[in-house]
């Protein structure tokens, strides 16, 4: 048995080989000794003096003392370091052009089917770059759309072997170029559709088996590729390759997965460094880019204003996410994703292996980490008898970007790299021609130096330097040395038993000889300053006003003497006393005393009122509008929240505490609220208040059938008042027929298992609730027309408006919504921005409460937030409401609207300590909010806002004086641009100035 | 007693009328008793009286005496203040700015020096009303849009045209500084060498046109000469004449430290009178803006700060640290469209930069006397001083207090009637509950 599998080896195996032959059979050398390397078996192992023998594409035996078989051609490797072939982790390539095809995703932007490697073409070039860095494999993926399709690992060889067809499901945050139509146009919209996706398969996948099973009972579900694709990912557990584009994304990713228990890979973009613990938690596996920032063009400083303080940390931080990451235990590959020149691939890679990324790391990271991960672990990543020929041969050691790659092997082929020029002139040299002597000295790259010729104190620049091969030629202009006559003079010569040597052309023609000897190298080592990581750390968020940490929960804070607005039945209280414990409001009253330890507010002439809520708001919210549909209730802004939005800091300073964060009003049924707290330095998943019931936007008039939207937008449905009346009903009635035919299925007994259940519908779904009582519904509107409407569609479907939003025709028909029961989150005194505000009063909150609706002053505005106690002062200015009425406008009527009364809103005993310190009467325009507390934590204080400005303005300095200090090369301050903003979180609200409203 | 029949005469008025009708002309001296009188030029007079006639402030003393031909309004506990001055805004050029029918701001073009605000102010705006309903009586109503979008006018807010509401015509020409900001990020279309390329190009263009003005001058001047041939007639270089030589101001438009630099620097080369207008980075250059004696027009103190690094509080403070480093400034509220129907707000914003460090009497001076001088009419208007125009309000309490409410207006000694949009719209709705018996107090 034995011998009949070497007696196969020993054939000549052709049957690998499908292709007829188009001419003469050749035959390559199939077996090599390379000898004399160092040989990184795999990281962390080394065998210096070592041989690797090849045989037909794969490893026979690595070690020291190999014998060469008589078959093999041996190589002198000359002590060259040997490594396994590196896998450069993700590369993109063009997504086919014309995707759609009858069979596939109603979306085109979901294409689960594809395979990256159906679509890749070998690009001579683009191979060639790769191999001067070492790698030797590519993980491609498409460049396009949600659902990009399986990632492939392909070889670099010749005939671009596909190692691995189906390597990954690529999923990214896509959004479409502004403006070019479709749904979804928004982030909201596009992690809508990938959750959609996912159940869209899974329920696929059981109408097919059901069908398959019972045709007779059931409708033939149609042909649909992508699902059948992504269902049989699902039942594989390939993994989820997702695009997370700074740390926010990451969690993001992590929702999903766990929504829908994903095995996922993570793209990172490196800022993971920034929410390190949280991302590490997961322990996801994360192929990073290394494109680290360029130096910030700070010299001018009216122009390094223009970079945030997280810019400029990011800067010096970059380089340094690595090891970080490496240091928590998360497995990495690297990607020359994102590079603008491949060639600084390797030394960005320096610089984070200078920055405390160990070369064991960095090598596992190209090498034996995607391997097992890409589930090839037995044949690639290593150098070890059985896997394949693929090696990497460095003039030294890779990881000092200065040794070149002098050729790769990729499956026993051996693939040279463009040989760096053979002169290594940098250095000092005696030159010497006729009588005159002097030093001649070069600097610079090794393909472009430059050089100078030094005559006793004159020096003379080399001009026309040309390299070729071991040959050199320069002019040089004589004119003003002692060899006056020589004039402009050409030098040619090469090097020869390490001198330098050739003929100089006068300018009459005459020849001379020259030599240059005695060369004195540069040490480049030596020269190069080494990079120290970072001593800098992130802040929660990062940037500006972050935290190191996040506030401390006292176990018990007291206040003592102070005017306190209860926002409660027992009003304003003077001379009062507020104890909490643990973040919860433990008593409330006169001439209580401190519990031991206390953290005390000492209040005497100040006031305390409760955490102010604004009802309205789309702070903190990364995406607002998914406005390309009239119905995108699936779309939730809980995915979409940005926890470092600057304005969540700066509405803290203003005493808000909880805010609304609703979809935008671009069309009538927009999409899922959230509500969260201002839980400064949180994550996105701290912010959120998880006691908030669902919430749900709807919105009416101008907006929704886009009258203000350009003469281009006249074709949606609705163009009319009326139009939106019937997009209700529809969508309700929709709503209704669905949640029927769940409850028939669910009921069915004896057929269940025969019947194709109802597809599950996240647009319907929240219908569903709404329908059922259990979702808030918050419906922009303005004029009293559409008002009552609403209130009609609502009552004949059986649900109830929880809040009108803006509702400036409320006073109108405050009758009617007393009746009803909904309340109004209004403006205070906003007006004639567009014409369905024109009858908009500042009377509106007054007429309204007389009339018994519960009315909140809300901001729909990051500015407005920032003061909502002024606004609250309006409703005495404006119809003379009670001060008490007044402060609770946006104290416990929010809370009662946005049904979270019994956690916040008002201080009495038993709810969440989330009050502000007011300098003064909250109602008045010079009072100033000194302190604000959510949960017992101290978000907010005067005296730490003024230690931050202090603590970031010289942080900036330092900064400043760093990159001014770095000694970047002349190539990368040549990039003019910032390598790799932050992508800005992108506001799609904003149709035209106040297109939320 | 009068004063009760004069308010209910008043209140009838309002209620009946179906739009506000302009104040007739004063023929009645006016006796304002006992009210705290914010005279802005020399303090608050407590129990003081004020007497107007004529249109003029006449008389201001304690006890003055009664005569029978004097309106007399008791204003005791009441608060006494000069109209509030707004200086800039697109008010009466914009009636709702999503719709394009009321939208006059904005004439086509990159320079149209030679529009003039005053003409296209509408009398009949309802926006004006609802603004001198919290003492903003007078509004420098200025263009918008391009590099040079005109001519502003400061408008009474009170008359039967534009003409009558026409206070002072031309306050300035208005410029818009270009952008100075680079677009740093790698994905921007011009690279930053281009940007800085068309940044100066900007600025070569700006020196072009204001040599080309002068050169009309000088060929107007001299075409009736046999030298020059009669160059024939330009309005926008006409328009700009009187600004090139600096016998009146230009408002240049800057926000950023950078633009406030450059259009500084650039008035100086061509001796212009500058007045910057919103000045958001004003704060940096403090020492550059007193030592050429250039005023800041802040525009609004209820804004973001400018950058994500910036301190919370920058917009708030900004009027204080001119006021602390001697620069001389007024407070509006903003220029744009949208802001046009949010000018009666202009106290809160003058309350805001109080709040936040500006001495309270210097804020209130920012919105009339300040205002009044920057836009050089402060011999009529901006205080209450004898022999000044008689263009004032009468308040419950304290003007820079949200609380406070406007109970009467005057406008060259106009009794000017008081009743708004909003006013009759709350009557009439107050109206439905009652009927429905529907108010729960």
């Amino acid at each position: 048995m034995k011998n009949a599998i070497l007696l196969m080896l020993c054939t000549v195996i052709i049957s690998g080989q499908t292709r007829p032959l188009s001419n003469l059979n050749t035959v390559q050398p199939r077996v090599f000794m390379l000898q004399n390397a160092v040989v990184h078996t795999e990281p962390g192992k080394t065998l210096d003096q070592g041989s690797i023998l090849l045989r037909d594409g794969q490893i026979e035996a690595v070690g020291k003392h190999l014998k060469a078989p008589v078959d093999a051609t041996i190589r002198d490797m000359g002590g060259a370091h040997i490594y396994a072939g590196f896998i450069d982790a993700y590369v993109e390539i063009e997504a086919p052009a014309n995707p759609q095809n009858p069979r596939s995703s109603w979306s085109d932007l979901v294409h689960p089917e594809w395979v990256s490697a159906d679509n890749y073409q070998a690009n001579k070039k683009q191979v060639k770059a790769r191999h001067k860095l070492g790698f030797t494999h590519i993980h491609t993926v498409l460049d396009s759309g949600i659902y990009r399709g399986q990632s492939s690992l392909i070889a670099l060889n010749e005939a671009a072997t596909i190692s691995l067809p189906s390597v990954s499901q690529v999923v990214d945050f896509y959004r479409r170029p502004r403006g070019s139509g479709g749904y979804p146009e928004a982030l909201l919209g596009t992690i809508a559709v990938m959750r959609q996706t996912l159940y869209d398969a899974e329920w696929y996948a059981t109408a097919k088996a059901i069908y398959a099973k019972h045709p007779d009972k059931n409708e033939a579900p149609d042909e649909d590729i992508s699902l059948a694709s992504l269902a049989e990912a699902r039942s594989l557990k390939t993994p989820f390759l997702i695009k997370a584009k700074n740390e926010t994304y990451a969690q993001r990713v992590f929702d999903i997965s766990n929504e829908f228990d994903l095995s996922f890979w993570l793209l990172g973009s490196g800022y993971e460094y920034r929410r390190l613990t949280e991302i590490a938690r997961s322990k996801p596996f994360i192929i990073l880019p290394v494109n680290y920032p360029s130096e910030p063009d700070i010299t001018d400083p009216w122009r390094a204003a223009q970079y945030t303080t997280a810019e400029l940390k990011h800067w010096d931080m970059a380089p340094d996410n690595a090891a970080r990451l490496v240091g928590t235990g998360v497995d990495i590959a690297f990607s020359t994703s994102g590079l603008k020149e491949l060639k600084r691939f390797r030394k960005n890679l320096d610089l984070s292996i200078q920055r405390g990324l160990s070369q064991t790391a960095a090598l596992a990271a190209l090498t034996t980490t995607p391997a097992r991960y890409f589930g090839l672990d037995q044949t690639l990543g290593k150098i070890q008898a059985g896997y394949q020929a693929d090696l990497v041969v460095v003039d030294g050691n890779y990881f000092s970007a200065d040794n070149p790659v002098r050729s790769v092997w990729i499956g026993g082929v051996e693939y040279p790299v463009n040989p760096e020029p053979e002169l290594q002139l940098s250095g000092k040299w005696k030159f010497t021609m006729e009588q005159m002597q002097g030093i001649l000295e070069f600097k610079g790259k090794p393909e472009h130096p430059h050089g100078i010729l030094t005559i006793d104190t004159s020096k003379f620049s080399l001009k026309n330097i040309k390299l070729d091969g071991t040959g050199i030629s320069w002019s040089l202009d004589l004119t003003k040395s002692d060899l006056h006559d020589a004039g402009i003079t050409r030098f040619k010569g090469s090097l020869f038993d390490h001198v330098l040597q050739g003929a100089a052309i006068y300018a009459s023609g005459k020849k001379h000889n020259w030599t240059a000897r005695g060369h004195i190298a540069t040490d480049k080592e030596k020269d190069r300053p080494r990079a120290t990581s970072s001593n800098l750390h992130p802040t929660y968020p990062e940037g500006a006003f972050g935290f190191k940490q996040l506030p401390e929960q006292y176990r018990s804070v007291f206040i003592n003497d102070a005017t306190i607005w209860t926002s409660g039945p027992l009003g304003i209280l003077e001379h009062a006393d507020l104890v909490i414990e643990m973040g919860k409001i433990k008593q409330v009253g006169k001439n209580l005393t401190a519990p031991k330890g206390s953290h005390i507010i000492e209040a005497a002439g100040k006031h305390v009122t409760p955490g102010l809520i604004d009802a309205h708001s789309h702070t903190a919210g990364e995406s607002i509008n998914e406005g390309s549909q009239s119905i995108t209730s699936e779309v939730r802004i809980q995915d979409v929240l940005d926890p470092d939005d600057i304005s969540i800091y700066r509405e803290l300073a203003g005493g808000l505490t909880t805010i609304h964060v609703l979809h935008g009003s671009a069309n009538t049924i927009g999409g899922q609220n959230s509500v969260i707290k201002l839980r400064w330095g949180s994550d996105a998943h701290g912010l959120v208040m998880r006691q908030s019931p669902l919430s749900l936007k709807f919105a009416l008039g101008e907006n929704v059938k886009q009258s203000n939207w350009g003469d281009h937008n006249v074709t949606r449905y609705p163009q009319t008042r009326m139009g939106v009346e019937q997009v209700l009903r529809d969508a309700f009635t929709r709503a209704r027929d669905y949640q029927n035919s769940i409850e028939i299925h669910a009921k069915q007994t004896k057929w269940r298992k025969r019947l194709i259940p109802p597809r599950k519908d996240l647009e319907l779904d929240i219908l569903v609730e709404v329908l059922k009582g259990n979702c808030r519904v918050h419906v922009h509107s303005y004029r009293q027309d559409e008002i009552l409407m609403m209130l009609r569609v609502a009552e004949d479907f059986g649900f109830t408006v929880t809040n009108l939003e803006h509702g400036l025709e409320g006073y109108k028909v405050a009758d009617h919504l007393a009746k009803h029961g909904a309340g109004a989150a209004t403006f205070s005194d906003w007006w004639a921005y567009k014409f369905e505000v024109y009858d908009a009063i500042p009377y509106n909150a007054v007429i309204m409460q007389n009339a018994g609706v519960l009315v909140s002053f809300k901001s729909d505005s990051d500015e407005l937030a920032r003061r909502m106690n002024l606004e609250a002062a309006k409703g005495i200015k404006y119809g003379g409401m009670t001060e008490i009425e007044a402060m609770n406008t946006v104290t416990i009527n929010p809370a009662r609207q946005l049904k979270i009364d019994k956690w916040v809103g008002s201080l009495e005993v038993g709810k969440d300590a989330d009050f502000v310190v007011w300098s003064k009467h909250p109602l008045s325009t010079q009072a100033m909010c000194e302190q604000t507390w959510i949960d017992g934590r101290q978000y907010f204080g005067l005296e730490q806002n003024e230690s931050m400005l202090k603590r970031d303005a010289q942080l900036r300095q330092a900064l400043i004086q760093k990159i001014l200090s770095s000694d970047e090369d002349d190539e990368q301050a040549k990039d003019q641009y910032k390598e790799h903003p932050r992508p800005n979180p992108d506001r799609d609200n904003l149709y035209w100035e106040q297109g939320v409203k | 007693m009068r004063t009760l029949i004069f308010v209910f005469l008043f209140m009838i008025n309002a209620v009946l009328a179906s739009d506000q009708i302009p104040a007739p002309a004063q023929t009645k001296p006016i006796l304002i008793k006992n009210g705290s009188l914010h005279t802005v030029s020399h303090g608050v007079l407590q129990d003081t009286d004020l007497l107007f006639h004529g249109g003029v402030i006449t008389r201001i003393e304690k006890d003055i005496e009664t005569t029978n031909d004097m309106t007399v309004i008791d204003a005791t506990g009441k608060h006494v203040y000069p109209g509030l001055i707004a200086g800039v805004s697109a008010l009466g050029l914009v009636e709702i700015s999503a719709v394009r029918a009321t939208v006059d701001y904005d004439e086509v073009g990159d320079l149209t020096p030679e529009v003039r605000a005053n003409v296209s102010y509408n009398p009949d705006s309802e926006v004006i009303p609802v603004t001198r309903s919290n003492g903003v009586l007078f509004v420098n109503v200025t263009p918008r849009g391009g590099l040079i979008p005109g001519q502003s006018s400061l408008m009474a807010m009170d008359g039967w045209t534009w003409e009558d509401a026409t206070f002072q015509h031309p306050t300035a020409l208005h410029l818009n500084w270009p952008s100075m900001h680079i677009n740093l990020n790698r994905n921007s279309k011009l690279t930053v060498r281009e940007q800085e390329e068309k940044r100066r190009q900007r600025l070569q263009d700006l020196d072009n046109l204001l040599e080309k003005v002068r050169q009309y001058q000088t060929l107007q001047a001299g075409k009736n000469s046999k030298q020059i041939k009669d160059p024939g007639h330009d309005l926008r270089l006409e328009a700009m004449l009187p600004y090139v030589n600096g016998e009146k101001p230009v408002f240049i438009h800057a926000r950023d430290v950078r633009q406030i630099e450059a259009a500084v620097a650039w008035s100086q080369k061509q001796n212009l009178k500058l007045v910057i207008v919103g000045g958001d980075d004003a704060w940096m250059v403090t020492e550059l803006l007193q030592r050429h004696s250039v005023a800041v027009l802040v525009e609004g103190t209820l804004r973001l700060p400018s950058r994500r690094y910036s301190d919370y509080r920058e917009a708030y403070a900004l009027p204080a640290k001119l006021h602390d480093a001697g620069v001389s400034f007024c407070i509006s509220t903003g220029g744009s469209g949208f802001a046009a129907a949010a000018v009666r707000d202009l106290p809160n914003h003058a309350a805001m930069a109080a709040a936040f460090g500006l001495p309270i009497d210097i804020a209130l001076r920012s919105i009339t006397l300040s205002a009044a001088e920057i836009l050089d009419v402060s011999e009529q208007l901006g205080s209450l001083d004898i022999g000044k125009d008689a263009s004032l309000f009468i308040a419950t309490g304290d003007m820079l207090e949200i609380t406070s409410v406007v109970e009467q207006t005057f406008i060259h000694g106009t009794t000017t009637d008081m009743s708004d949009k909003h006013k009759l719209l709350y009557k009439k709705y107050q109206e439905k509950y009652q009927r429905l018996d529907f108010m729960s107090d």
